[in-house]
């Protein structure tokens, strides 16, 4: 039962970095009709940033788990408003390419800047050690981490309910040409849900840089994880992507325990079987057309 | 059919100024032809309809027209200026009013939402909250229902109170009774003589004649991507068994 | 929108998942006097991937330095003072690798090839040199089949190997209490291998093992294999994993809570994964190493003149290159020639002490270099004094004791 509860929290704790990343992820798809490839880019310059914050301008991890999604925030309006934008109008497949591209100059980039090998980073100070919960002893930063993505995602949720602009963003997620029809104004949306977007993956890598090897090639398998995620979730579908997430990160976990040999083979029976039983993935209504 | 104009066509009595004059309307896919000079118009608070058989180029002119459908040529005006370059968003914020054939309800926004995604556009002619649920009073009552909970007259309720909230003059509605009851049915044509009494112009697409000769003024018979007829209402309901016969039904 | 979105959505996951099963190795893996009147030594490693910082550009330069000194010491009796240092770039694959020995040998007239930083790799430019009769000294590759199984004239293997990695710390740790352990390693073929070879040193020096634990490669989230590797509360965790996966382990290892009363140690283990990662999560780790630039004076002193040429420390590989490419020059030297034959002659059996070699013999019969070894620590960030003086030697492994003893070899020449 104690082991159980670990393997949990430990699912939770990866499955937020994949919520996180794949909410970025689900929400510029919907609003711009853009699948990110430089989603996993982002979320190593999350990580790397958070490297670098420490090592050239002293931040310390909690100022950089606002300052650097802030300025990923600014990346990705430049990026929306340099470049994305202006292949909107084509087939998808354009965007995907070009996101492809910048990742390769972006990872190139940061391995010129910083090596291909690992950059260090230290667990922060509060956030060492274990907490004693119900006679067990879990490690406090993962505990941190699993608490912190879960309360960004529901943040993330509540916006999207409870105010204006989430309730455009998930109108024009559901189906833009419809939205414009009535005359609701997603083009003003979409570079700040871009940025916001890109932001959303960086906080994942500032998650991730205590807890995971800091390297310029962090994203490159994350951003396959992630694309299981989505389509398990149902591209284009929000909830589906955060849920996908945590569900990902406990299947991950549980096979790890218990079927170790399959546990990275199970995320992609996961998606296949979804794909098989529901094309559309879980939560996705597949109303894009 | 000889070519007529327009006011030859009108019955007595519909004199009103044009809201909607689409005039020389060719419409493509790729490289196939859906519309052939197609000219129409639509007047101050007159219902018309656009009639004709599956695939005779109904909804593409009202995409057309609404900025949807963009492989175009020919002119769109609205009270008498030229929209024809306008995208979507712009069309309907100059008061065109878009009530999809899907009903176009999202799924994932309560009714209320729903009702108030989209912006005003016109503060004088937006119906109130109060005066939609008055004469939508099922809406009211699923005021927080997602959507898609509704069944397939409220949503249709729900689709043509959107744009009236939004103060539409020009409504553009694609097969308002498909697939409804007869007893919903009704209620949507009670619904759209209410609109008709309020100002607000309407362009219906109907594949159900004995439907449409009950809400409209006048009638354009599509076939093949042209105009074939335009009729006023009292000569479509004494053709109503040619016409029936015409469209297949 | 929604269907081809997820048509390339789906495309790209299985062809990005595909290529990433597909990669996996670490390090483990004629004339007259002189031919067309110059030496060519050709550096073959990764400048630009995971071993970049392992060996890459730092080793050409090591290289470059070992002929500059070669020459001040030969001043006027060198055979030739005509040498180039040439260098490629393998990007980590095998196939790469061999493609580019074989262009070195055959359109660049190297006369040796150094390095190679991959088990998989190492053993194709093996084949390379055995076929073209050229020298090969590897470096930075680990496969101890170099000198086993895969042996040939013409091939050496001068730092260190996976036998002498998992013997030197299995048997010092498990000599010093550590008797039950737990082995978790990357499961392909370097990491089972090390899984074996760790159990085997393990079991002969009295202790045992517990639990081997595979875990997928590469991997991020170690979580669930450190909780099942601290059922049974061992002595001894030992982690196989190599590059990502070593600091992806040990960062979750430490937050985990595993820094109390098990020993640590692990299996492949460099200055610059140290670097890479930080000494806070590894404080405490063992591992076999072949060299420490801060173990003695001779290291001390070689050691700042690296850093001033390049900038940094030099991890045992950048100071076996040195080492292998001037007794190389060495050997040269002494037979007069850059023939193959009589270079290889002069290298079998020769006794070196150099800034790398301590009581270093190249061995005739395997053409394994064999010298001492060192099970080190990392050391606790308060301790550390000096920028990347990460590693604290606690014991000295003979020579003698350190790599395959020959009765145990395959090797046939």
């Amino acid at each position: 039962m104690g082991s159980f509860i670990q393997y949990t929290l430990q699912g939770l704790a990866s499955g937020g970095f994949y919520a996180l990343a794949a909410l970025g992820l689900a929400v510029i798809f919907g609003v711009l009709g853009v699948v990110n490839f430089s989603h996993g880019s982002m979320y190593m310059l999350g990580a790397v940033g958070t490297v670098v914050a420490l090592d050239e301008f002293g931040l310390s991890f909690w100022a950089s788990l606002i300052v650097v999604p802030l300025v990923l925030f600014v990346f990705g309006v430049l990026l929306e408003r340099g470049l994305v934008r202006w292949l909107l109008k084509l087939d998808p497949l354009y965007n995907f390419l070009l996101t492809f591209g910048v990742t390769l100059v972006i990872v190139d980039l940061v391995k010129r800047r910083y090596g291909s090998s690992g950059m260090p980073y230290d667990t922060p100070a509060g956030l060492r050690g274990q907490i004693a919960l119900g006679g067990l002893e879990l490690p406090t930063y993962q505990v941190f981490a699993a608490l912190l993505s879960v309360l960004v995602c529901v943040a993330v949720w509540v916006i999207l309910v409870k105010t204006r602009v989430g309730m455009i963003v998930r109108a024009a997620t559901e189906e833009p040409d419809r939205s414009r029809a009535l005359g609701v104004n997603v083009a003003m949306w979409v570079t700040p849900v871009f940025g916001f977007g890109i932001a959303l993956a960086g906080l994942a890598g500032v998650l991730a840089a205590p807890t995971r090897s800091v390297t310029a090639d962090m994203g490159t398998n994350f951003i396959i994880i992630l694309f299981a995620v989505v389509v398990i979730g149902g591209l284009g579908s929000i909830f589906g992507a955060v849920a996908a997430g945590f569900i990902v990160g406990l299947v991950e976990a549980f096979g790890q325990a218990y079927a170790p040999a399959y546990a990275q083979v199970l995320i992609f029976v996961l998606m296949a079987g979804v794909l098989l039983v529901k094309p559309t993935g879980l939560f996705g209504s597949g109303e894009h057309s | 059919m000889p070519e007529t104009t327009l006011s030859e066509q009108l019955p007595a009595g519909q004199t009103g100024t044009p809201v909607l004059e689409v005039s020389d309307l060719s419409a493509w896919y790729g490289e196939a032809q859906a519309l052939r000079n197609v000219s129409l118009e639509v007047r101050v608070g007159e219902v018309v309809t656009l009639v004709g058989r599956n695939g005779a180029g109904k909804s593409t002119t009202l995409r057309s027209v609404m900025g949807l459908h963009r492989h175009i040529s020919g002119n769109i005006r609205l009270d008498g200026q030229d929209i024809t370059s306008r995208t979507a968003e712009r069309r309907a914020r100059a008061g065109i009013g878009w009530v999809p054939d899907d009903r176009g309800i999202y799924a994932s926004l309560t009714v209320m939402e729903n009702l108030t995604l989209p912006p005003v556009v016109d503060r004088d002619a937006a119906w109130s909250l109060e005066r939609i649920f008055e004469h939508f009073p099922v809406l009211h009552t699923r005021r927080n229902f997602p959507g898609t909970k509704l069944s397939g007259g409220e949503q249709q309720m729900l689709a043509m109170a959107r744009p009236l909230r939004m103060g539409a003059k020009m409504l553009l509605v694609d097969e308002a009774s498909e697939g409804l009851a007869p007893v919903i049915v009704t209620q949507i044509g009670d619904i759209i003589r209410e609109i008709k009494k309020s100002g607000v112009s309407v362009l219906l697409v109907e594949q159900n004649v004995n439907f449409a000769s009950t809400v409209a003024d006048r009638h354009y018979l599509l076939a093949e991507g042209e105009v074939v007829e335009s009729l006023g209402n009292d000569e479509f309901q004494s053709r109503l068994e040619e016409l029936l016969h015409h469209l297949g039904m | 929108m929604f269907k081809s979105s997820l048509k390339i959505v789906l495309g790209t996951t299985v062809a990005v998942s595909l290529a990433a099963c597909g990669g996996a190795g670490g390090p483990g893996g004629g004339s007259e006097k002189i031919s067309d009147g110059k030496l060519v030594l050709g550096v073959l490693n990764d400048q630009s991937g995971p071993y970049k910082d392992l060996s890459g550009p730092n080793s050409v330069e090591a290289v470059k330095m070992a002929v500059e000194d070669w020459k001040a010491a030969h001043k006027d009796d060198a055979v030739t003072t005509d040498i180039e240092v040439i260098t490629a770039d393998f990007s980590t694959k095998p196939d790469v690798a061999n493609t580019k020995a074989q262009e070195m040998y055959d359109r660049e007239n190297a006369d040796i090839i150094l390095d190679v930083p991959n088990s998989a790799a190492a053993l194709a430019v093996a084949t390379q040199a055995k076929n073209k009769k050229r020298v090969y000294i590897n470096v930075g590759g680990g496969t101890s089949a170099l000198t086993g199984a895969s042996c040939n004239k013409y091939t050496f293997h001068w730092a260190y190997d996976t036998y002498m990695l998992a013997n030197g710390a299995a048997k010092s740790v498990t000599d010093s209490g550590g008797k039950t352990w737990s082995i978790v390693y990357p499961d392909y073929e370097f990491g089972q291998a090390s899984d074996k070879l760790y159990t085997g040193a393990v079991e002969a020096a009295g202790g045992k093992v517990i639990a081997h634990i595979p875990t997928p490669f590469p991997n991020e989230n170690f979580a669930t294999f450190i909780t099942k590797a601290q059922q049974g509360n061992p002595d001894v965790i030992a982690s196989m994993h190599g590059g990502g996966d070593l600091a992806n382990f040990f960062k979750q290892y430490q937050q985990s809570g595993g820094d109390k009363s098990t020993k640590v140690v692990g299996g492949v283990v460099f200055l610059s994964d140290i670097k890479s990662i930080g000494a806070e999560p590894l404080k405490g780790m063992q591992f076999t190493d072949s060299w420490y630039w801060n173990m003695d004076k001779e290291a001390r002193a070689w050691a700042d003149r690296f850093q001033e040429k390049v900038g940094t420390r030099p991890t045992a590989i950048n100071a076996g290159n040195y080492s292998a490419a001037y007794q190389y020059l060495e050997a040269v030297q002494e037979a007069g020639t850059d023939k193959s034959d009589d270079v290889v002659a002069k290298l079998e059996g020769k006794k070196i002490n150099d800034i790398f070699l301590r009581n270093g013999e190249i061995r005739a019969q395997d053409h394994r270099v064999i010298h001492d070894v060192y099970l080190a620590e990392v050391k606790d960030p308060k301790d550390i004094k000096e920028d990347e003086d990460f590693e604290k030697i606690v014991t000295t492994i003979p020579a003698a004791n350190a790599f395959r003893p020959l009765d145990q070899s395959e090797c046939s020449m």
